[in-house]
Order: C-alpha cells, then sequence, then structure tokens
C-alpha cells in the first residue's frame, strides 16, 4: 500500500510533479511536462508507484466492456415517441395539407379523429362534387345514439366543399385518398356516403374502381351492399363493373342477382363483363 | 450517403416532426445507457433513467436552440435526470463522504470489493465516490467529454474542470488501492 504520509516528507519536486502524474500516466502532458516527470521519477519510487496506480486505473476504465442498454428500451421508447405524436394537434403534422382542427368527437378518440380528418383531407381536395354529398349527408336519418357528432361534422363538411371546389386533385390523389379511407366506422359515419358519392360521380374509372374497394372494407355499414347492387346498373367501365360483381359475390348478397342478371343481357356490356356477370348469378342462387 | 447531423435531426423534432427523435436515440441510447448505468450501478434504474431523458427531449424540444450541440443538451438533461433521481434516494452523498473521511469505516466497506474482479472493482470504487466525483470521471473517461465541455455543463471553467477532475481520479485511487 502506497505510503501517502512518507511521501508528503520528499523533496518539493514531488509535491510540484503530484498534480501532474495522472496525465503524465495519461500520456496527456505537453512535451516539456513529460519531460520534466520523466526525469524525476528514476529517483522517486513513491511517484513511481503512483504513476503505476494511475495506469492501472486508467488500464480499468478502457478495460471496461461497452454496456448494451436491454432491447427493451428501444420497445418503451416507441411507445412513449407513438403517444407523443397522438398529443400533436392534426394540424401540426408537416406532410398533410393544413386542415381545420376536427369537432370534439363522440366516439374513442382513435376512431374518430381518423375517421374526421379523412373527411377533412377529402373534402379539402375536391373528391367530392358538392351538391349530392350534401344532399345526401342532409337527408340520411341518423341512428338515434349517434344525432350530433354526424350533424357537426356534416356542416364542417359542408363549409370545407364550399371552400374546395377551387382546388382539383389530380386522379392518382383521389385514389391514393380513397385508398386511405378508415376501413371500420360507427353508424352515421358519413365516410361511406362520401365514398358511395365517388363511386357513383368520380370521372376517374381508377378511382370509382378504389372507391368501390373501400367500400367492401366498410361492408359492416348496412349502405354498402345495396349501394354497390344500385352502382352496377350505372357504371359503364368493364374493369369497374367486374370489380363490382366480384364484390357483390364475396358479400353474397342475393339481392344482387336481379341486377347481375340484367347486367349479363345487357348488349353495350363486354362478354367479359356479362360472362363475369352470369358466373355471378350462378354463385349467388 | 450522407446522414443528417445531431443538430438538423433536433431541429427537425423540435418542429414536431417526431419521427426524427428515433435515430437521435438510434444513435445515444448505447452511450446514455453506459453513462446512467455507471452513475447508478444499476440496469434496472439506468434504463428507466434513459427512458426519461427522451421523454424529456420530447417535453421540452421546444427549448433547443440549434446552434447548441445536441451531445451536450441531451447529456445534460442526462445529468439533470439522475440528480432529480438521486434526491429520492435513501442514501444522500453526504454520508459517503463522511465515510470516506474515516479510512477504518472505509475499509470495512471495502472489504467485499477486494475479492471481486477488476471490472466490478472499479465500478464499486466509483460507487463509492461522491456524486459530483464520479459524474465528472465517467463524463471524462467512459463518455468522452473533454474538459471545456464538462465545464460549460457544470458551469464553471475548463481549468477548474480539469482540477475537479484530477481530485476525483485521487480520490478514485485511493478507494481502489486501499
Amino acid at each position: 500500500m502506497l505510503d501517502d504520509k512518507n511521501h508528503l516528507l520528499n523533496p518539493p519536486e514531488c509535491a510540484a510533479l503530484e498534480p501532474l502524474l495522472a496525465d503524465y500516466a495519461a500520456r496527456a502532458l505537453p512535451p516539456a511536462s513529460m519531460a520534466q516527470v520523466a526525469a524525476h521519477l528514476p529517483q522517486c519510487p513513491n511517484c513511481q508507484a503512483r504513476v503505476a496506480q494511475y495506469a492501472t486505473l486508467l488500464d480499468a476504465f478502457d478495460a471496461e466492456p461497452l454496456a448494451l442498454p436491454p432491447l427493451a428500451l428501444r420497445d418503451n421508447f416507441l411507445a412513449m415517441l407513438n403517444a407523443e405524436k397522438a398529443l400533436l394537434p392534426a394540424t401540426a403534422t408537416p406532410a398533410t395539407p393544413s386542415i381545420e382542427k376536427p369537432p370534439v368527437p363522440m366516439y374513442p378518440p382513435a376512431a374518430t379523429s381518423n375517421t374526421a380528418l379523412w373527411l377533412r383531407i377529402a373534402a379539402s381536395v375536391a373528391l367530392l362534387a358538392v351538391g349530392t354529398v350534401l344532399g345526401l349527408l342532409l337527408n340520411r336519418p341518423a341512428a338515434p345514439v349517434v344525432a350530433t357528432a354526424p350533424a357537426k361534422e356534416a356542416q364542417t363538411l359542408a363549409a370545407q366543399l364550399t371552400a374546395a371546389t377551387q382546388q382539383p386533385a389530380t386522379a392518382s390523389q383521389r385514389i391514393q385518398l380513397v385508398s386511405d379511407a378508415p376501413g371500420s366506422t360507427r353508424p352515421g359515419d358519413p365516410t361511406v356516403l362520401v365514398l358511395l358519392n365517388t363511386l357513383n360521380a368520380d370521372p376517374n374509372p381508377n378511382v370509382r374502381l378504389a372507391a368501390a374497394e373501400a367500400l367492401y372494407r366498410l361492408r359492416a355499414d348496412s349502405l354498402v351492399g345495396p349501394a354497390l347492387i344500385q352502382a352496377l346498373p350505372v357504371q359503364t367501365d368493364p374493369n369497374v363493373q367486374i370489380t363490382l360483381i366480384e364484390l357483390l359475390v364475396k358479400l353474397r348478397d342475393k339481392q344482387a342477382v336481379p341486377q347481375l342478371r340484367r347486367l349479363s343481357q345487357r348488349t353495350d356490356a363486354l362478354p367479359a363483363v356479362r360472362d363475369q356477370a352470369r358466373q355471378g348469378v350462378s354463385l349467388l342462387i | 450517403m450522407h446522414s443528417p447531423s445531431d443538430e438538423t435531426l433536433m431541429a427537425q423534432v423540435r418542429d414536431n416532426d417526431l419521427d426524427q427523435l428515433t435515430p437521435l436515440f438510434e444513435r445515444y441510447q448505447g452511450p446514455l445507457f453506459g453513462f446512467l448505468l455507471r452513475l447508478t450501478n444499476d440496469r434496472d434504474t439506468a434504463q428507466d433513467l434513459v427512458q426519461n431523458v427522451f421523454l424529456r427531449v420530447l417535453k421540452y424540444r421546444a427549448s433547443y436552440q440549434p446552434t447548441q450541440p445536441f451531445r451536450a443538451w441531451v447529456y445534460q438533461l442526462a445529468r439533470h435526470v439522475h440528480a432529480d433521481h438521486w434526491q429520492k434516494q435513501p442514501v444522500p452523498a453526504g454520508d459517503l463522504e463522511a465515510a470516506e473521511r474515516t479510512p477504518t469505516l472505509r475499509r470495512a466497506a471495502l472489504a467485499g470489493v477486494a475479492a471481486s474482479s477488476d471490472g466490478e472493482h472499479l465500478q464499486d470504487a466509483l460507487a463509492l465516490l461522491p456524486a459530483a466525483q464520479r459524474e465528472i470521471l465517467v463524463l471524462h473517461r467512459f463518455q468522452g467529454f473533454d474538459y471545456a465541455e464538462i465545464g460549460e455543463m457544470l458551469g464553471c471553467s475548463e481549468g477548474t474542470a480539469r482540477v475537479k477532475a484530477h481530485r476525483a481520479l485521487e480520490a478514485l485511487r485511493k478507494i481502489y488501492f486501499s
């Protein structure tokens, strides 16, 4: 063990050099000081021992293994990040266009704020024809529990629509928007109406096709089945027609049979479409 | 491929692009965990404290100035998180200092340490230092901050930081080799 007491009685040179010893061991002194200590050491076993101790300590520091964080740390971090992101107002995300804040939802926040946000984006990129949707929204009887929410949303939507007809969106923007529609909604949610209108009124067949598929995802809503059936005689694009037939078969909705029969006999429909309709009938009967 | 600087990423986080915190997390979770582990000597505590640091990065993001090096800022947050944690601990640093001044008590406390391996020996010796001295040593020797940076963090000059670091190393030497 180092005899500190004796060391203090040694020549003042030791006392003067003592503050330098640690840095000497670390090779962190300017050259003149390094030389000074190096010259002193051979005559002083105490200082030598002290330098050796510092060197051991420094080696111990260097030998310490990297402390690896546990895997759970990342999971917890991501959960915390998502929680914080959920606190951001909808207008704060850089990617989406600047929109009004949604009204206070009646449903659990996660479901409705997504839906409300989608509706607002849909309105702001003029996905909808103004008059039709407005009419549908205002005339539709609301389910008892949810009376207030759709009315509020309809008002905001109407306001958006008035402003939004100035900015037409490209077809691919509309397709993207339709594909982003929520996959589930509560009764009374206007999303279905928006999609229906798109299916019936959008000039681009690919957008209409995307709307049909988005509606299929929302088939829990009682409007969807009948609406898809009603769309059959209206659609003229073969891709949309065939998609509708497929979706109706998937829905196993026998009420589709009369319209499918009619389609299978239409002279202005492509043979492929007529075949598909005929097949659909046989599958549903 | 050029990867964005810490400061660029944090400026984006400050502007509510919170996803840009994830690459910062990847860069700093290791070093911060090591830092807090060496200060607390406990993996679970260190994990909680690191989580706390990133939570504070998010909560205080508005206060971040991009002219300030992110590394210094996040370590400053880490020091505060540790200090807050330390204040809730049952054994205040003052008791440790009193124990160290009495050689007999110190040797008794170290009786268990002598038998352990060198690696644990260093960590145990560090654990017996007062928190402030342990912090300086860890910042300098493990986290690689220089005396100027440590001075900024502690609110003192580079020269004072150097002197404090020396005193801390000297105190460690005494514990380690006694």
